[in-house]
């Protein structure tokens, strides 16, 4: 087994499908997902509702068994409960014991991760006090708000330090400026190594905060990248029958990102002056020009484009 | 230290429950009563003088026998009171773990499925044999130091109570982590506490059952099922004699518990959450 290994998560044609019980209609939730986050980067999976991220975040910790395919976490098999410890877990929907208080909650799972005694008493104020909530650690969690709990469970992932961090929707039922520390404390744990592996709707803070993310689509993954190649920002995309390799690497040095595809090249030019010097370019050498467009490519764009296609 | 957390966290959610408290109050109110309203003065050796509630009984009883009889009221109480309200206050504390939004987080955290079903059950024995142990040894100590009286067979009674509570809290795991239902679970459990005395009519049975395979069918279902109310037999028939007779009912009753807890520990290990 290799245990130490590049990725943070790594799953092989990763499947699971439902059976409904009664009527043996099957969902395939996730369909063969091959996905490699790397350590130490903040990792976005998007998709529309019922897409699968919720699924595929359970079978990584096992929660849910899949149907085939693997999943390593940090190299170890998934289904070793060991390869869990590094993990800090908020999950979708949460519902903590309501007879805990906001301390015992978080001694009550700091003790699951094996954290002693002595170091929770230590750990327990400085970590209420990281998301807010020192003056609360005494009451009830039954009296707690939405986003109060959601800050919790965020100090319940964070307790343990641990290497990753898996949070679906972490920001759901938190404020505008809750949710701006929140984001800021995720910045901060990535400064110190930590692999963070977030599932959210919200496009905007997703691509503020992930270096890369994934799209699935009905339990596919129909996108991977680094965000700053998927969201280019402003100016303009030239799609050309491939040049000759001169002119691409000449072209490749004025353009933002360029990628092809079956025989077509595109190109991401950040002015217009660029884009017609390409395309003096490229007429001069009779390469036909399939399109030319503005674009002002955001998250949400590309996320409607991966989408609707299918 | 995880299995420690477990049983305390076990602890924490029951207490949250009025049942046990009910249960401990029982216990207390019984301890009281030993402790202040019976008066009992011992003139020579076996014969004395009772008095309850300030009053001297009539004649003077044998102290031994009074002494065994109390003894026999608790074990009793504690066998099916007290059994009844255990299995009424556990049977939701299953179903509660598995709960949408609560057993994500728990299989998140690096202990197996077995080692967390199996710190819930323990903790759940751990808080009824406590009340046993509790009510057995307050009564014992108070009625042992009011009449010298020190019979250490009735101790006996703690480990029967908890030994068939641990049994039938099998069958409450494995309906839980199955139909995850609190009703279901006490209803098919009273159920067996119910059968039981029933089921162990078997001499008389085997006279009244015409057919052979009438008689197999009541066997089979007799070894197959918690003897509830034999092992209940057996510790009244202890404290007042001194003897236990038959290890039959102790052994198949413990192969029921570990088959029942086997099943409940390879569905729970199979199920997606
Ligand atoms: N326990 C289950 N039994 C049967 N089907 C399920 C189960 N859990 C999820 N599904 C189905 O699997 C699919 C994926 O669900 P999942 O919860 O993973 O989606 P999601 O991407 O997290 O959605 P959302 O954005 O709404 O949280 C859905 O069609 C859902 O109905
Ligand atoms: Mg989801």
């Amino acid at each position: 087994m290799r245990v130490d290994s590049e990725y943070a998560i790594e799953t092989q044609d990763l499947t699971k499908i439902y059976h409904a019980r009664w009527s043996g209609g099957e969902v395939r939730a996730i369909d063969g997902v091959s996905l490699r986050v790397p350590k130490g980067t903040i990792f976005g999976l998007l998709g529309p509702n019922g897409a699968g991220k919720t699924t595929f975040v359970k079978t990584l910790l096992s929660a849910v068994r899949q149907t085939h395919g693997s999943a390593l976490i940090f190299g170890r098999d998934a289904s070793d409960p060991e390869a869990r410890r590094p993990i800090g877990y908020l999950p979708e929907n949460h519902r903590f014991p309501t007879y805990f208080t906001g301390a015992g909650m978080l001694d009550f799972y700091a003790s699951l991760s094996g954290v002693s005694a002595s170091r929770r008493k230590k750990l327990i104020p400085e970590h209420l006090e990281l998301v807010g909530l020192s003056q609360w650690g005494a009451m009830r969690i039954g009296k707690y708000s939405k986003g109060m709990l959601q800050r919790l469970g965020l100090a319940q992932a964070l307790i343990h330090s641990p290497s990753m961090l898996i949070l679906d929707e972490p920001t759901d039922g938190v404020d505008p400026v809750g949710r701006r520390e929140i984001r800021e404390l995720l910045v901060r744990c990535e400064s110190q190594g930590v692999t963070i592996f977030v599932n959210s709707h919200l496009l905007a803070e997703i691509e503020t905060l992930c270096r890369e993310i994934a799209i699935l689509h009905k339990g596919k993954v129909a996108l991977t990248g680094k965000m700053h190649d998927l969201t280019a920002g402003k100016g303009y995309r030239l799609t050309v029958t491939k040049p000759s390799d001169a002119l691409t690497e000449e072209l490749r040095a004025k353009a933002t990102s360029m990628a092809a595809r079956d025989g077509l090249i595109d190109f991401q030019f950040p002015s217009r002056e660029l884009v017609n010097t390409a395309v003096d370019l490229l007429r001069a050498q009779q390469c036909e020009i399939e399109s030319l467009a503005p674009t002002t490519s955001t998250l949400e764009e590309v996320f409607v484009r991966t989408v609707e296609k299918k | 230290m995880v299995t420690l957390a477990l049983v305390r966290d076990t602890f924490r959610e029951a207490l949250t429950r009025k049942i046990f408290w009910v249960l401990f109050g029982l216990s207390t109110l019984m301890i009281l009563f030993f402790l202040f309203l019976l008066k009992i003065d011992i003139v020579a050796g076996a014969t004395a003088t009772v008095s309850l509630f300030g009053r001297p009984t009539r004649g003077s009883p044998d102290v031994n026998r009074m002494v065994r009889g109390v003894y026999g009221g608790i074990a009793t109480f504690l066998y099916t009171f007290g059994m009844f309200l255990a299995v009424f206050a556990s049977a939701g504390l299953v179903p509660s773990v598995l709960e949408p939004g609560r057993i994500e987080l728990l299989l998140s955290k690096p202990l197996s499925r077995a080692h967390l079903l199996l710190g819930r059950f323990l903790g759940n024995i751990l808080l009824v044999s406590l009340n046993s142990i509790y009510l057995v040894l307050g009564v014992w100590t108070i009625l042992g130091a009011k009449t010298g009286i020190w019979s250490p067979v009735f101790l006996i009674a703690i480990a029967t109570t908890t030994f068939i509570f641990a049994v039938l809290l099998s069958v409450v795991v494995l309906i839980g982590v199955t139909l995850e239902s609190a009703a279901a679970a006490t209803m098919i459990t009273v159920a067996l506490m119910i059968i039981s005395p029933i089921l162990a009519q078997t001499n008389l049975m085997m006279r009244l059952l015409s057919s052979e395979w009438s008689r197999n069918l009541w066997r089979a279902l007799y070894y197959t099922f918690p003897k509830v109310y034999e092992l209940g037999k057996m510790t009244l028939d202890a404290i007042q004699s001194g003897t236990f007779a038959g290890f039959t009912p102790i052994w198949t009753s413990a192969l029921f518990g570990i088959l029942m807890l086997g099943a409940a520990l390879w569905i729970f290990q199979r199920r997606d959450f």
